[in-house]
């Protein structure tokens, strides 16, 4: 009698009037999350997604339509494994954006815009590369081409690994991905020294990204114990628009004008200013590098997910075309009847 | 531009292999009409689907060498501007058409509703400037290819069956009747469409997800909802709900061969109007 009541359940849960239904509704959830906007709630996806899984768990255990067919079980399974594993990608993902200057070794700290799921558990902590330096190529009108960005990788042994990331290569490290953006640009080094010398720092400033403001390299630092020092960077790299050009860092040079409280002074790599407070020495020029961060532990899955689903369906209408010589072959029968029609007609009339 | 004079030649080509489909159709038609059978005009008929067959297959041709010296020239493939899309569609879907006209006979009186669909894209194109393009840094990936390929298949699949489908609803007209009378019946002509259109899915499907996969290495996701993402999502939930229905209900033929139709139009919408319409990802500025 359980059972019975059960099944009469999951034949109502599997109708097949309400898969159209929840797709439907999907597609209405779909069309409201066109560019990810703000006021749109996730859950525009996720209720009919859930639907749908309810809907397929219960065709697939009720419907012997499906559940006898090797390749329609398969493809309904996989677009349920394709569901759930969309959910648990959701729950654990973690993406956000870094810049890191050459030379510099990577840390969580410095990851900003991060966005991740209730369950992300990554092991950001043990991702362990120095940014090096990198070369991104410009065809002529500023058509930016390729990136390559070289990166040391710690073996864990103590030992350094290089390799070279750009575009669609990112660098994979213990299941983050790091992938090279149009955002990057030049950062003087900079050190602030007390003039009672209790305070020493060395940090980068980070100028605006490059080329694409190149008019526009300024920032400004606050030392401690200083005023604020604002900076403009003119920068002699080799930009010509209207030719092809690679901005690489290593060939660049880099005047810093610094003006403090309405006094210009322009520095050389190595040359110091003494200001109110301290001394300020422009140490060297390097670069930044700015990186899209992407962790999904899903990725792989979702990948033979989605291509066994697809094998599944295949192999449906392989078996389809088998078993049931419909369509293609009465199609063309029906031409060979008419040809052989066609030719003995001509042959009676003649 | 060296390719440009092998475009006019592949459209005039194309543009005559439209006249004499139209043409070859319309005498089988009269012939009917006046005879009442098939048999004195087989040969006349068979004749005309050579001169059809021979037309496209030069327009193919040309196309072919037309992609393969703008190729040459600015150093990419045609995935890029409109200019570049439309001409490599013309170029796929002719040769699957041409191809499925060549071993598929009972398709070859689909060329009237298929070959001026295409034509509306040979049109298109010479109304276009033929701008060089710039290849992104992020096409620099073999999913790409896989992900055009898959969609070139999709895309001829549903002309395909949209041909079978438009077939279909004009043979109720009375002015057609007997433009299709040698063709099988409307039942098998709907399965025949449909196995089109199954075939058509798989190849969506697979657009999809090599497309993902591509996105993913392109620009660190792979699913963003994006114009194009969210209009080809919608296009292959139309697709298989269309599936699902045809599968598990009586779908009169007629509203079958629409819901065909609707298909390839959203899918014309979407592979040629939201890229040039929307700033996304697949435009190439990011």
């Amino acid at each position: 009698m359980r059972i019975a009541t059960i099944n009469k359940v999951l034949r109502r849960l599997a109708s097949t009037k309400l898969t159209l239904l929840w797709m439907l509704l999907l597609a209405v959830g779909a069309a409201l999350s066109y560019d990810n906007p703000e006021d749109t709630s996730i859950w525009v996806l996720i209720v009919p997604m859930l639907l749908l899984a309810v809907n397929l768990i219960s065709a697939i255990i009720s419907n012997p339509r499906i559940n006898r067919r090797g390749g329609l079980l398969v493809f309904h399974l996989g677009l349920l494994s394709i569901v759930i594993l969309a959910a648990i990608g959701r729950l654990t993902h973690m993406d956000g954006r870094v810049e890191i200057i050459a030379g510099a070794e990577f840390s969580p700290e410095i990851v900003t815009d991060v966005h991740s799921g209730p369950l992300h558990s990554g092991a950001l902590a043990d991702v362990n590369f120095v940014q090096g330096p990198f070369t991104v190529e410009y065809r002529p009108h500023m058509m930016r081409g390729l990136t390559q960005s070289q990166v040391a990788l710690s073996d864990n042994e103590g030992g350094w690994r290089e390799a070279v990331v750009g575009d669609d290569r990112p660098l994979l490290v213990e299941g983050y991905r790091f992938y090279t953006t149009f955002n990057k640009g030049f950062a003087p080094i900079l050190s602030w020294t007390s003039h009672d010398g209790r305070v020493a720092e060395t940090g980068a400033v980070h100028m605006p990204s490059y080329p694409l403001f190149d008019f526009k390299q300024s920032n400004s630092w606050t030392p401690q114990g200083g005023d604020e020092i604002k900076f403009w960077l003119q920068l002699e790299t080799g930009l010509t628009a209207e030719e092809a050009w690679v901005l690489d860092g290593r060939r660049a040079t880099g005047t810093l004008v610094v003006n403090v409280s309405g006094e210009r002074t322009e520095l050389l790599p190595g040359e110091s200013v003494e200001m109110v407070g301290g001394t300020l020495r422009y140490e060297q020029l390097t670069t930044w590098m700015g990186y899209k961060l992407f962790y999904d532990p899903t990725l792989q899955w979702m990948f033979m997910a989605a291509f066994i689903t697809i094998a599944g369906l295949s192999a449906h209408f392989w078996q389809k075309l088998a078993a049931e010589p419909l369509g293609l072959d009465d199609a063309l029968r029906h031409e060979k009847t008419h040809v052989k029609k066609s030719a003995s007609a001509s042959r009676s009339a003649a | 531009m060296t390719e440009l004079p092998w475009l006019y030649a592949a459209i005039t080509a194309y543009a005559f292999s439209v006249v004499a489909a139209l043409v070859g159709v319309g005498r089988l038609g009269t012939a009917m009409a006046t005879v009442g059978g098939v048999s004195s005009v087989s040969e006349s008929q068979r004749n005309n689907e050579r001169l059809v067959l021979l037309l496209m297959t030069a327009s193919v041709i040309l196309l072919t060498i037309t992609l393969t010296d703008r190729w040459l020239r600015i150093g990419h493939g045609p995935f890029v501007n409109l200019f570049e899309l439309l001409i490599s569609q013309l170029f796929s879907l002719g040769l699957i058409y041409t191809i499925a006209y060549w071993r598929i006979p009972v398709l070859r009186t689909t060329s009237v509703v298929v070959l001026p669909l295409m034509g509306v894209l040979a049109v298109w194109v010479l109304m276009i400037e033929p701008t060089d393009s710039v290849f992104p840094p992020t096409y620099h990936n073999p999913w790409l290819w896989a992900h055009v390929g898959f969609g070139k298949f999709f895309l001829a699949f549903c002309l395909i069956g949209t041909g079978l489908a438009g077939v279909i609803l004009l043979r109720s007209y009375a002015f057609a009747k007997n433009l299709f009378r040698h063709l099988p019946d409307n039942v098998i002509l709907d399965k025949l469409a449909w196995r089109f259109m199954l075939l058509a899915l798989v190849f969506d499907s697979l657009m999809l997800c090599a497309g993902a996969v591509w996105a993913q290495d392109a620009w660190g996701r792979y699913w963003a909802w994006d114009a194009l993402e969210t209009s080809s999502f919608l296009n292959w939930l139309l697709l298989g709900a269309s599936i699902h229905a045809r599968a598990t209900y009586n779908v009169p033929i007629r509203l079958g061969a629409v819901l065909i139709i609707s298909v390839l139009v959203f899918a014309f919408v979407t592979y040629f109007g939201i890229p040039f319409y929307s700033e996304a990802a697949h435009k190439g500025v990011i």
